[in-house]
């Protein structure tokens, strides 16, 4: 439905994003997911025509959208990470002028204004100012005023940024409805992984502006299959412990956050008695440990050398 | 285009905070300035000016006509009783006592009060302020304006207006000694163009009866208040819409517009439309409050209203015009607070050399031409005169000007205005 084939952007000679290439099938939910500076913003800015790409293809079931963009916008929802929305007007007023720049009018406008609110659980607060919502109602607004035009593609651009976890429920709830029941396809970016694991069917890992991985959460977990992830309560934390820790045959990445150490380490390793007999040497207890099932957190983790929040 | 033009007077008209400033300030100040300057002058429509005038007389009446004689035989050549018919001629028209008699003509002592004195001490009274102006008549001015007269050439002597600081008084006397020269030295003309012997020297019957030749109302200080606030505070309009403007591109509204695939342009049009609609608004509502409460323009028939209406409606197009431009430099810059410290900068710019803050007069004239190229001063003057003569034939240049000046604003505009991806 949707590609694009070696996109990169580059701003004043840096390149923001770099040959990234990947597509949307009708009806999929895919998530694209990195850490802040990634690209996917900008990622996202080139597929829905506000910025052309320096070089690369974007196609439309085959066409070339780049210099065409009317017939892409058409069929493209898109909700920005910002509030792109009149804090002075209310949710019915910021919809009805976006419909009504859609060229949509009377009762058809006042329908798809109606089903957009019901949509996003805010049609009794219709006629309130946007500027009196909280950031949760106002982000679901923002996601109202993208589906006016009840798009076949709606991207999503960190939409549960900064609000509270109702409302982001509210907002998984719905984006999980319009994929399920209505069809619509989705790209979904968050630098939140659980979200993207409970939203979408396929991933694409971004970092540095380049797409590192891709594929089904099974096949990105898959890359984790030959290695175990341990985590290790400990009575103190020692620096010097950690680099011993680092230094074990098979271990591939220790961290320490707080009183925690999580390791990943080659299945097979002899891991846990080396462990022992090194907390033994730095007169460390460990309290508890046990070995997890790898998290795409843990493939972000393994591909990067840093967790999505960095 | 309507749903942006609703949208633009919606968002303006909710907030109240903006919508105050712009609508109570220029009032405010045209209340305050109005008192103020009331206080100081008195009543505008009452007072007359009290200028002082020193003249120092240092030409010698009683040798004039011995001089002139002279010269006319020395230098003119001229025969004997033929010179001394020209003498006989010259006595009833010596510019000394011309000058004296118009000084103390009925409508110049009105305003104005002459202190006879020497040069010393008139130097020392202009100095301690108590003389707005000094003429010094040099010695055989008389004799020198009438042999000129006569033959056509240069006088070698002239008047000297002497000021000790240029204030509105100074200026005001220096006009009209200046209008009492051109009108004497038209008559000399007149009477050397006409060639017949036996003509008599005209006397010059005063510097204003050309004035009150024509039916004028007078212009008051309330009315220039009126004027000056209304035209300035219509220029902020179009920087307020352009704030508004890097306000949608801070929050990507700019964007969701464009993915909807309407015309960009509309964007624009409809930026312009609503400025037109703010600043006609905001500059009839200062003229209203001032006509209510000030009673600033007592007893006006409807043609001026209308002619009033009128130039209100050609100078909101103009900062509708301008506007556009503000608005295109916003999409496109990418420091916004930057760019609305410039367009504060050009509208300030734009007042003070259009006669906003004090009138254009006081200014030098190289200025006060460039100022009449803003449309604030194009309209400030166009006001000016209609309220004072009421002659459309007055103000449909001046019209033709401030339209060009839309036209071309809205070209500017369209040409900054960005394209796809280049808004910041």
């Amino acid at each position: 439905m949707l590609e694009t084939i070696n996109v990169s952007k580059s701003f004043k000679g840096k390149k923001a994003v770099q040959d990234v290439s990947l597509y949307l099938d009708n009806g999929e939910s895919v998530g694209l997911i990195g850490p802040n500076g990634a690209g996917k913003s900008t990622t996202i800015s080139m597929i829905s025509t506000l910025i052309k790409p320096t070089s690369g293809e974007i196609k439309l079931n085959g066409a070339n959208t780049i210099n065409k963009p009317e017939k892409i916008r058409k069929i493209l929802g898109v909700v920005p990470q910002e509030l792109a929305l009149y804090q002075e007007l209310s949710a019915y007023e910021n919809l009805k002028f976006f419909g009504s720049i859609y060229k949509m009018k009377g009762n058809d406008l006042e329908k798809r204004i109606q089903r957009a609110l019901e949509i996003v659980g805010l049609a009794d607060r219709q006629k309130d100012l946007v500027k009196t919502f909280s950031g949760g109602m106002k982000r679901r607004v923002n996601i109202a005023a993208a589906l006016l035009h009840r798009p076949q593609i709606l991207i999503l651009d960190e939409p549960t940024v900064g609000i509270d976890p109702q409302s982001r429920n509210h907002i998984l709830e719905t984006v999980r409805a319009l994929n399920e029941k209505d069809g619509t396809t989705i790209l979904y970016t968050s630098h939140y992984m659980e979200e993207v694991e409970q939203l979408c069917d396929r991933l694409y890992i971004m970092d540095y502006g380049e797409v590192i991985a891709a594929g089904t959460k099974a096949e990105l977990l898959s890359i984790l299959q030959a290695e175990d992830t341990v985590k290790a309560e400990l009575s103190k934390m020692d620096e010097a412990f950690i680099q011993q820790v680092k230094t074990i045959d098979g271990v591939r990445k220790a961290e320490a956050s707080h009183l925690q150490l999580k390791i990943i380490a080659k299945k097979g390793s002899n891991l846990i008695s080396e462990l022992v007999h090194l907390a033994d040497q730095h007169q460390l207890q460990i309290i508890n440990f046990h070995t997890e099932t790898p998290s795409l957190e843990d493939v972000f983790l393994h591909l990067t050398g840093r967790t999505l929040r960095d | 285009m309507r749903s942006f033009i609703k949208k633009d007077l919606l968002i303006f008209w909710r907030d109240r905070k903006e919508l105050m400033t712009v609508l109570l300030l220029p009032i405010v100040l045209v209340v305050v300035l109005n008192f103020a300057f009331s206080g100081l002058l008195g009543n505008d429509e009452e007072s007359g000016m009290d200028l002082q005038l020193a003249v120092v007389n240092q030409d010698d009446e009683t040798e004039a006509m011995a001089d002139l004689q002279e010269k006319l035989t020395r230098e003119a050549s001229l025969g004997e009783s033929e010179a001394a018919a020209l003498v006989e001629q010259a006595s009833h028209a010596d510019p000394v006592q011309m000058l004296f008699d118009f000084l103390d003509s009925e409508d110049v002592t009105e305003i104005v009060t002459v202190h006879q004195l020497e040069e010393d001490e008139t130097i020392e009274k202009a100095q301690a302020g108590e003389m707005d102006g000094i003429l010094v008549i040099p010695n055989g001015f008389a004799a020198d304006s009438l042999y000129a007269a006569f033959t056509g050439e240069s006088p070698a002597t002239s008047l000297v207006f002497k000021m000790e600081n240029e204030t509105m008084n100074t200026s005001a006397l220096f006009q009209i000694i200046n209008g009492f020269m051109e009108q004497m030295n038209f008559q000399f003309a007149l009477q050397a163009a006409g060639s017949e012997p036996d003509a008599e020297v005209m006397l010059p019957e005063g510097g204003f009866e050309e004035v009150e030749a024509v039916e004028s109302h007078s212009f008051s200080l309330t009315q220039y208040f009126t004027v000056a606030m209304g035209a300035l505070f219509s220029l902020f309009i179009a920087a307020t819409v352009a704030t508004k403007t890097g306000e949608e591109i801070r929050q990507q509204v700019f964007n969701r517009i464009l993915l909807t695939n309407s015309h960009s342009v509309l964007f624009l049009i409809g930026k312009v439309v609503s400025t037109f609609f703010l600043a006609w608004f905001q500059m009839m509502f200062v003229f209203m409050f001032s006509q209510a409460v000030l009673d600033a323009f007592p007893d006006r028939s409807i043609t001026f209203w209308l002619g009033t209406i009128g130039i209100v409606t050609l100078l909101s197009l103009s900062i509708a015009g301008l506007g556009a431009v503000f608005t295109a430099i916003s999409l496109r810059v990418t420091n916004i607070d930057a760019a609305n410290g410039i367009f504060f900068l050009v509208i300030i710019l734009f007042g003070v050399i259009g006669g906003n803050f004090v009138p254009v007069y006081v200014m030098p004239d190289w200025l006060q031409q460039i100022g009449e190229w803003t449309p604030n001063g194009r309209a400030l003057v166009m006001l000016t005169e209609w309220i004072q003569f009421e002659e459309l034939s007055s103000i449909i240049m001046p019209s033709m000007l401030l339209i060009g000046f839309f036209l071309l604003c809205i070209v500017i505009g369209l040409i900054l205005f960005p394209k796809r991806g280049k808004a910041s």
